[in-house]
């Protein structure tokens, strides 16, 4: 019966630990051949938010949302949920002074887009990082 | 001039249907969206209608209303190569045509070589303060409608001309300025008999921005000369009585040909909480007359509730004895609730409680009981975006 109750303490923590990881990162990414190496917190915000799309080595950032993924990225990013942020770009679109990221409706179109533009920047799962890409800023939840 | 906005129309349905999709990420060119808001609201003021700006001919009397605050827009963003996009867009709603007849709102191409630069020729928005571009997207603010108290009174719709934007960063802060150049036509109504048509031939503006952590702050400065036309029964019997010329004689005392408008807005958002504050002193021509129009709102989301509070004013400040009856000397407190039904829908309601000491142009079928009177509204919204 001890043995039992212990495997389930182990058991429980592990699945514990599992969840928490599964769900504790969002890292944004940049195909590999890219020269940026990382960027700051307020540069992902410029960037993603549409205030100021420029990359550390002066090309044009172009933001890509990944659609299954959206609701806890920007959460991480801005504290912000989807009415907010949907609210937010309503006056920015319909004054004409700027566009949302483009969509990608599935991770694997994410990974298609940015692995065929330099200057494209997606963000994953921590725990699902494609090969031929690198990390330039990781968000907690 | 007039036939511009026909042309960039036709210039960017030509250029988007013969240009070629370049990569994956330009096949989608032409974007198709739009917002709307349907308003009611019902008044307890039976001395005097509400209108939301003074180009509604007019008001919400003491029954409900859905014409104050109803509307929808139509956009299409067209993009046409890496650095040049175009936006059209049109709206209906209750204006000074006196019905619900479209109006093109914006028709504009930008070219956009980068990201610290931006040039837009067209018909682009009233870019005067913090939110004028935006104060008819429902969707895009917590409240039922912008204070009518700050955007009510000598606003434009659009103008008709160039803008450039220059943008650089200032460490982890963004430091932003816009000069824009252009004319515009507007027509508004001082009394239920009385309108003035602006053709405001010359308006140049500017702002400089300061974007912060969750802080947006503004200084802004915009010139208006115009030649003002006034019609209707009252513009009549004023040259009748008078025997003397109505358009000069109403100029000369409103002065509404020359207008400046200084500006000051800040905005915040973090977390929770919003909040915002917009001061204008709008100068008339002989530099003795001005209004003061202002707000402060703030508000507080839970989930998705967001209510909020609205302090708004205006006042005019003038050294003659109000000739015309056109000074106004009003505030507004307001108390209201957004409720997010799902993230392109939301249901307003607010409470709007008015204490008016001198209505001027803002209230239609405005008798004198009106003057220190206090009114309730009730409004309800629902505002989407598609």
């Amino acid at each position: 019966m001890t043995r039992f109750m212990r495997l389930t303490r182990v058991a429980t923590v592990a699945m514990l630990v599992i969840s928490t990881t599964a769900r504790a990162d969002i890292a944004i990414v940049i195909n590999d051949a890219s020269s940026i190496r990382q960027i700051s917190h307020s540069e992902a915000v410029n960037i993603f938010m549409g205030r100021y799309r420029r990359l550390p080595n002066d090309s044009v950032a172009l933001p890509i949302d990944q659609a299954p993924l959206k609701a806890r990225f920007y959460k991480a990013l801005v504290q912000k949920d989807m009415a907010e942020i949907n609210s937010y770009w309503a006056r920015l679109v319909f004054s004409g002074r700027a566009s949302p990221p483009q969509q990608a409706g599935t991770y694997e179109d994410l990974v298609d887009i940015v692995t065929h533009n330099n200057n494209a920047l997606g963000y994953v799962d921590a725990t699902q990082m494609p090969a031929h890409m690198h990390v330039l800023l990781t968000l907690s939840e | 001039m007039k036939s511009l906005p026909i042309v960039l129309m036709a210039l960017l349905l030509a250029c988007s249907a013969g240009a070629q999709a370049q990569t994956r990420l330009l096949d989608d060119r032409v974007t198709l969206s739009g917002f709307g808001t349907l308003g009611l609201i019902h008044s307890d003021q039976g001395h005097g209608d509400f209108v939301r700006d003074i180009g509604q001919p007019k008001g919400a009397d003491k029954h409900w209303s859905a014409r104050t605050d109803t509307r929808l827009g139509l956009q299409a963003n067209v993009r046409l190569t890496d650095e040049i996009d175009g936006v059209v867009q049109g709206m209906s709603q209750y204006h000074s045509s006196g019905d619900f007849s479209p109006e093109l709102m914006l028709a504009f191409v930008r070219y956009a070589p980068d990201p610290g630069f931006q040039l837009r020729v067209g018909r682009l928005g009233w870019d005067v303060d913090i939110i004028s571009e935006s104060r008819y997207v429902g969707y895009a603010y917590p409240w039922i409608r912008p204070p009518v108290d700050h955007f009510g009174m000598l606003q434009l719709t659009w103008i008709d001309g160039a803008e450039v934007t220059l943008t650089r960063p200032v460490g982890s802060d963004l430091a932003w300025a816009r000069f824009f150049a252009g004319r515009s036509d507007s027509r508004f109504f001082m009394t239920d008999a009385l309108q003035a048509d602006l053709d405001a031939h010359n308006v140049v503006g500017g702002h400089l921005n300061y974007e912060t952590g969750p802080w947006r702050l503004r200084a802004g400065y915009t010139q208006i000369h115009s030649d003002v036309s006034f019609s209707g029964a009252d513009a009549d019997l004023i040259g009748q009585l008078y025997s003397v010329n109505a358009n000069r004689y109403l100029n000369y005392l409103t002065g509404f040909d020359e207008l400046q408008v200084y500006s000051l807005g800040a905005a915040y958002s973090s977390g929770p909480l919003q909040l915002q504050a917009i001061w204008n002193r709008d100068i008339l021509a002989d530099g003795d007359t001005w209004l003061d129009t202002g707000f402060m709102s703030a508000a507080w989301r839970m989930e998705s509730w967001t209510p909020y509070l609205l302090l708004s004013s205006v006042r005019t400040h003038d050294s003659r004895e109000d000739p015309v009856g056109s000074n106004i000397d009003q505030h507004t407190w307001s108390l209201g609730l957004r409720y997010d039904v799902a993230t392109n829908l939301a249901l307003k309601t607010q409470f709007d409680r008015i204490h008016t000491r001198s209505p001027g142009l803002l209230w239609r079928s405005a008798d004198d009981h009106l003057k220190g009177d206090q009114s309730n509204l009730v409004s309800l919204g629902l505002d989407f975006i598609f």
